[in-house]
């Protein structure tokens, strides 16, 4: 059976719209699979010799004291972005296959996904180098097998936190007081969890214990989703969402434009991952504080972290245009509606995005005024040149997206390909080397006012560019439909 | 209405369609027929230049759909569930697909009251988003769609496929009118002969992406094309 299982598995995986792409881009892919792993590799390398000759400290007690962080995080990042097992089932259900073996085949499926075997290229190397300084094979081996084994409770957690809600709400408080606990230094978690990821080492037969941790969480989303696994029972249908009116007359007086930005208004308020992008765009807004500190400041970084915070949701909505519009797109083809103002609603709604998200990130003025001008400057950017750029970027994405399924935000690795990844250059590289540029000569200010300038010039061309992407977008008219076609697999 | 020259669309050595000529005159209500795979919907998919032909172009009203994007202001089309914007409800649809023609909102409610038979009270008003319609429902979404774009020429991919039976009698009627009173030329694809022998006046039948059969409706056309299809048993 589960052969069976796998080999439909790979045909979806081989048949998928993104797999047939050009041979430049599977070689850029592997290459970057592979510097990936080189990086992680290289990091517990590098964690070892650093705890141990520059700290003076016990690696692998190190490791394990801040392994409970590691593992928080990886509890949340999992939540927002691992895609959860849709297999899709529905034929399946009549067929004379066991309930049983489709549950079981869906939740394997899972084990397989790289937030489980990412953790490979850290911990692996960084065992064997254990065991090459003289540590305890077994103890380092028992050490693995409790590692390995939380992670993959944590992915069988995952899938009971993105499925019942109120297991969500148990974790996010427990996690949230955890947090505050640590944060406020009133009682320390990590000495106690510290010694129960040592005891494994020092006692390897005690790694049971977390295998046994595995077969419960296993068996607990196993038991939940066999007795879901009815076509009403939203497992395999998303829920069907209450209706929210929007009205939005106020919209009319834009003419022709309006019919375009209401539906699509329409869209980020009903469609679950519609809205994800602009929470993404919210969460962007804070992205700068990471780099508030004193090294970043006067840095090139100060303009890519402009760039990033004002566009956040034109970066994040804007990729996927047309894709949003990929379900009625032939509707939209054959609709009396010349590109250009179809594009130039798109246009204005990640513009409008834009404007809102440079008063929204005045709070930065409290760290430096500076840093504030460089998201002005990079906010100007983005509406001169890099709204029109994810515009000409969209007409090569070409991923449908299927807007009702629960689908996380980055699951879609099909959009990466080699022409979209060209036109990111000129996103980014090209403001911060006007801004370098302007330091050398003089100053800051300068550097700033040069970005200004290009994005105030491409805004002033704004016409002619618009009369390019159209062209682009009816060139790849045909290509664009033809993949859409393709439902995701 | 429709002129089709030395038109054919190939995936790969497979010819799909291969038409060397099909005039469809203004005003007519044509019929489309076939078995799966005969090209019906290939040809409408390239009327509406949704896919590229291998040779040959389409010419709606004098202008060649594979270059200039004219034909669309006169004409209003329903394939399939992708001519559906699924987060939408039925009203906000129609205000959509009428303000595209620039029909006002108002005007729209109006023209909707005609239809409210055959909706028959499942469509309007429901606070239902078109992703949680029916099939049939949907169907009825857009079939009036495309009839309220007040368009001269309107094209429907198998319109009676998942209505049910009273609908279907509906659906004959509506179109029936609507080609009487409108003078609209209709091209309307379906499997099946009844439907489509009682609504137009012209019948073609596509087999294996060829024109076969090309015949005005008379009395004793369903009989001929029943016997026709029976001979590829």
């Amino acid at each position: 059976m589960l052969q069976r299982f796998l080999f439909l598995q790979w045909k979806s995986f081989t048949r998928g719209a993104g797999f047939a792409t050009d041979l430049a881009q599977k070689i850029l892919m592997s290459f970057a699979w592979i510097c990936f792993s080189a990086v992680f590799a290289g990091l517990a390398f590098i964690t070892f010799q650093v705890v141990q000759d520059d700290m003076g400290l016990d690696p692998l007690v190190f490791v394990s004291d801040n392994l409970l962080y590691a593992f928080a995080f990886w509890v949340v990042a999992r939540y927002f972005l691992q895609k959860m097992p849709i297999v899709h089932i529905q034929p399946l259900l009549v067929l004379p296959i066991s309930k049983k073996s489709i549950v079981r085949f869906g939740l394997l499926k899972t084990v397989l996904s790289f937030f489980n075997l990412g953790n490979l290229f850290f911990f692996v190397p960084f065992g064997i180098t254990l065991m090459q300084q003289d540590y305890n094979p077994h103890g380092v081996l028992g050490w693995w097998v409790t590692i390995g084994s939380v992670i993959i409770a944590t992915n069988f957690l995952n899938i009971m936190l993105n499925s019942v809600d109120r297991i969500l709400i148990i974790v996010a408080v427990l996690l949230a007081g955890i947090f505050t606990l640590q944060y406020y230094e009133i009682f320390d978690l990590t000495t106690w969890t510290s010694p129960l990821f040592m005891v494994s080492y020092n006692q390897p037969l005690f790694a049971v214990i977390p295998i046994g941790l595995v077969v419960l969480t296993y068996s607990w989303s196993f038991a939940h989703f066999k007795n879901k696994l009815m076509l009403d029972e939203g497992t395999l249908h998303p829920k069907t969402e209450t209706h929210r009116t929007a009205e939005l007359s106020w919209l009319d007086r834009f003419g022709r434009t309006a019919l375009f930005l209401r539906n699509d208004i329409q869209l980020i308020i009903r469609n679950k991952r519609a809205r994800m992008a602009v929470w993404m765009g919210v969460g962007f807004l804070f992205y700068g504080l990471i780099f508030m500190s004193d090294i970043y400041s006067g840095s090139t970084m100060m303009l890519f972290v402009g760039i990033f915070v004002s566009g956040g949701f034109l970066f994040s909505f804007g990729q996927y245009v047309p894709s949003w519009d990929s379900s009625y797109y032939p509707l939209m083809m054959s609709q009396n509606i010349p590109y250009k103002e179809y594009l130039k609603s798109k246009w204005w709604l990640v513009v409008v995005g834009t404007l809102i998200s440079i008063p929204l990130a005045s709070f930065y003025i409290f760290f430096s005024w500076e840093s504030y001008l460089a998201i002005i400057a990079g906010g100007i950017y983005n509406i001169g040149v890099n709204a029109h750029l994810v515009l000409l970027s969209g007409a090569y994405t070409r991923v449908p997206i299927d807007l009702a399924s629960n689908k996380k935000a980055f699951g879609d690795k099909r959009s990466f390909n080699l022409k979209v990844l060209l036109l990111s250059i000129p996103k980014f590289a090209v403001p911060m080397f006007l801004f370098y540029v302007g330091v050398l000569i003089q100053s800051k200010s300068l550097g700033l006012i040069l970005v200004a300038l290009v994005g105030l010039l491409g805004f002033a061309f704004r016409n002619l560019v618009f009369g390019w992407i159209e062209k682009i977008y009816q060139e790849e008219k045909h290509e664009t439909l033809a993949a859409y076609k393709q439902k995701n697999t | 209405m429709i002129n089709i020259n030395l038109l054919s669309k190939k995936y790969g050595k497979q010819t799909v369609l291969d038409i060397d000529i099909l005039n469809i005159p203004s005003g007519q209500t044509f019929g489309l027929v076939g078995n799966n795979g005969a090209g019906k919907t290939t040809l409408f998919s390239l009327m509406l230049d949704l896919i590229a032909p291998t040779r040959g172009t389409v010419t709606n009203n004098d202008i060649v759909v594979q270059k200039s994007e004219g034909w669309k202001a006169h004409t209003a089309a329903f394939l399939d569930e992708q001519f559906l914007i699924g987060y939408l409800t039925p009203e906000e649809y129609f205000t959509f697909i009428g303000g595209l023609r620039g029909i006002k909102k108002e005007k729209i409610s109006t023209a909707l009251n005609q239809y409210a038979d055959f909706f028959h009270g499942e469509v309007l008003g429901q606070k239902k988003y078109i992703r949680d319609l029916s099939k049939g429902n949907q169907k009825k979404v857009g079939i009036v769609g495309t009839l309220l774009s007040n368009t001269p020429l309107v094209i429907l991919d198998e319109p009676f496929a998942n209505l049910d039976p009273t609908t279907q009698i509906r659906l004959k009627k509506l179109l029936k009118e609507e080609a009487s009173a409108t003078g609209k030329t209709f091209l309307i694809s379906s499997h099946d002969l009844q439907h489509v022998t009682e609504v137009c006046d012209r019948i073609v039948v596509l087999h294996k992406g060829k024109v076969v059969r090309d015949e005005k409706t008379s009395t004793d056309t369903l009989q001929k094309l029943e016997a026709f299809f029976r001979e590829q048993l």
